[in-house]
């Protein structure tokens, strides 16, 4: 049986090799970290319910990229059905940091005529000693592209249900803000089902599907 | 460790770690397998008295109606390496080209290419005990070597992810790093139609090909992946990327091999299909897209791909008739039109 959900969100996970985001999505949604993961050849795909407020669930569709250049020749084609996305660099491997302008150019191609909700994540925080990326440095980069910021870690479990549900919880208020609406043909936000048998929160419920027509 | 408590250890036959280093996972059904093994223990103990016999007959093994009928039942291990070596031309290459593959060790380096193989080196196999740190000896240095001397070899591809997996399976085969890469090669460079490089055409392609098998063969497949806008890069490209290892069972997987070495990319499809078309009815069970991937995982575990033997005989019959000519022709139209896609 299908729990129920206000609506389902589509969420793509992307950045380079090895920053960890297969390790990210599995702490997430299946709760548990193994040190050592394959890396991912194509997509992969996990899900998980959210509730944002009580009694207020989003049904989360996470995609899982591979971060091997060469693989957005067969990644890109998610962009476009995502309204959110985690772009992850690893806060102890420069180079991944560096590299954050280039998946954002490269999203932005492949996402038109949409567009992705986007929040950085600096993850491996456990690894605080051997960190090449300045938290300070990191925020100043997210705020010029206009995302949020924050550090995540698998293997501790920290920050993890933030990034998430703080993600999914921004594009909710786009939604009901009317500045995210469903399409036709898009799969990157849909109506959930709402159940006939009258409860707390249906009044809430009605009134903002209400302003998405 | 929790299955050893309640199997008791001293009466279990099949071991933890299987024959390639493997350790079995935490779910593997040892009654199941035990069963299979007993059965299929014979088959190979037949299968080697005739190999021996082929093999002591003449000097090499050449392609043939004889060979293939063979290799279709399975190559002996302690005959895989020979025989992959010759019907897929890798011995015929090394043989040409002595010293090559070391003079490429000894040659110019590249780094953003050793970074790329380093990053995978301990996420490659770490359920094999021979690819453990403390394995001696480690086949993670071999792995290195021959992805390394691979990338300089063949330039336009480098390294590719997948690569790895494959290569372990061959070094675990061979036992030997030069065999590794002329074998390599055979797949990369000539067996398999570009999946590797940059722009992976050659995988897309044949992912598209896939997709137009199946709407023609199984057409009420093709609707629900078509209903619920899944695209077949999505369950299959691990299948074609890693050519199935880590995918389905290893025996299988070096059956499946077999063929693949002998009579090239065709088999994939076979495979694939098989696969597909043997589960129709649970995969037309799905009713979301979260379904849809599940049905794809589970599809590629159990009784029926481990049961190598079966198995192999039904990717020839299953899928029905599949001839390199319909293949070619898809792969060109489908290649024509992911090409005018941009």
């Amino acid at each position: 049986m299908e729990a129920i959900w206000l609506y389902q969100f589509r969420l793509i996970v992307i950045g380079d090799s090895t920053v960890g985001k297969s390790c990210l999505i599995r702490r997430f949604t299946e709760g548990r970290f193994a040190p050592v993961s394959d890396p991912t050849v194509g997509v992969d795909f996990f899900s998980r319910l959210v509730e944002i407020e009580p009694g207020k669930r989003i049904k989360l569709q996470i995609w899982d990229t591979a971060g091997q250049e060469r693989f957005r020749s067969i990644t890109r084609a998610y962009y476009r059905n995502s309204v959110g996305g985690l772009l992850l660099f690893d806060i102890t491997n420069r180079r991944s940091f560096q590299n954050v302008h280039e998946w954002l150019e490269e999203t932005k191609v492949h996402v038109q005529p949409y567009q992705i909700v986007f929040v950085l994540v600096g993850h491996k925080c456990d690894l605080d000693t051997q960190r090449q990326v300045t938290r300070h440095e990191a925020e100043k980069l997210a705020a010029a592209y206009g995302m949020k910021y924050i550090e995540t870690s698998a293997r501790d479990a920290i920050n993890v249900e933030k990034a998430f549900t703080d993600l999914t919880r921004d594009i909710y208020e786009l939604v009901k803000r009317g500045e995210i609406t469903i399409q036709e043909g898009w799969e990157g936000v849909k109506s959930g089902f709402v159940p006939n048998v009258v409860h707390s929160s249906e009044e809430v419920v009605k009134s903002e599907r209400r302003c998405l027509c | 460790m929790e299955s050893a408590e309640r199997a008791p250890a001293a009466r279990d036959p099949v071991p933890r770690v299987d024959v390639y280093g493997f350790e079995r996972p935490a779910d593997f059904d040892y009654a199941a397998y035990e069963a299979f093994s007993s059965a299929y223990l014979g088959v190979l103990a037949h299968r080697a008295g005739r190999w021996a016999r082929l093999l002591r007959g003449s000097g090499g093994v050449r392609r043939s109606r004889t060979v293939k009928r063979y290799v279709r039942k399975g190559i002996p291990l302690e005959h895989r390496a020979r025989v992959w070596m010759a019907v897929s031309g890798a011995q015929a290459q090394m043989d040409q080209h002595p010293g090559y593959y070391h003079q490429l060790l000894q040659g110019e380096r590249n780094s953003s290419l050793e970074e790329a193989i380093r990053t995978d080196l301990n996420r490659t196999f770490p359920d094999n005990v021979k690819f453990r740190k403390t394995a001696e000896p480690c086949l993670q240095s071999a792995l290195h070597n021959v992805l390394l001397a691979y990338g300089l070899h063949n330039q336009g591809v480098g390294y590719c992810q997948g690569m790895n997996f494959i290569a372990g399976y061959l070094i675990l085969i061979t036992k030997n790093e030069e065999e590794s890469f002329w074998l390599l090669d055979a797949l990369v460079g000539r067996i398999l139609p570009d999946y590797y490089s940059p722009a992976m055409l050659g995988l897309k392609t044949d992912q598209e090909v896939l997709a137009e098998l199946v709407r023609t063969k199984l057409p009420a497949v093709a609707a629900l992946m078509d209903g619920h806008g899944v695209l077949w890069t999505l369950v299959v490209s691990r299948w074609f990327v890693c050519l199935f290892v880590d995918v389905l069972p290893v025996e299988t997987v070096l059956r499946i091999w077999d063929c693949l070495f002998n009579e090239g990319s065709k088999i994939i499809f076979r495979v694939a299909l098989t696969l597909i078309k043997h589960h129709q009815a649970l995969i037309l069970e799905a009713d979301s897209v979260p379904d849809i991937c599940d049905k794809f995982k589970q599809i590629t575990k159990g009784d029926f791909v481990m049961e190598c033997h079966t198995f192999m005989q039904k990717i020839f019959s299953e899928p029905g008739s599949l001839s390199m000519t319909t293949i070619s022709r898809l792969r060109e139209s489908c290649r024509a039109a992911l090409l005018a896609q941009g």
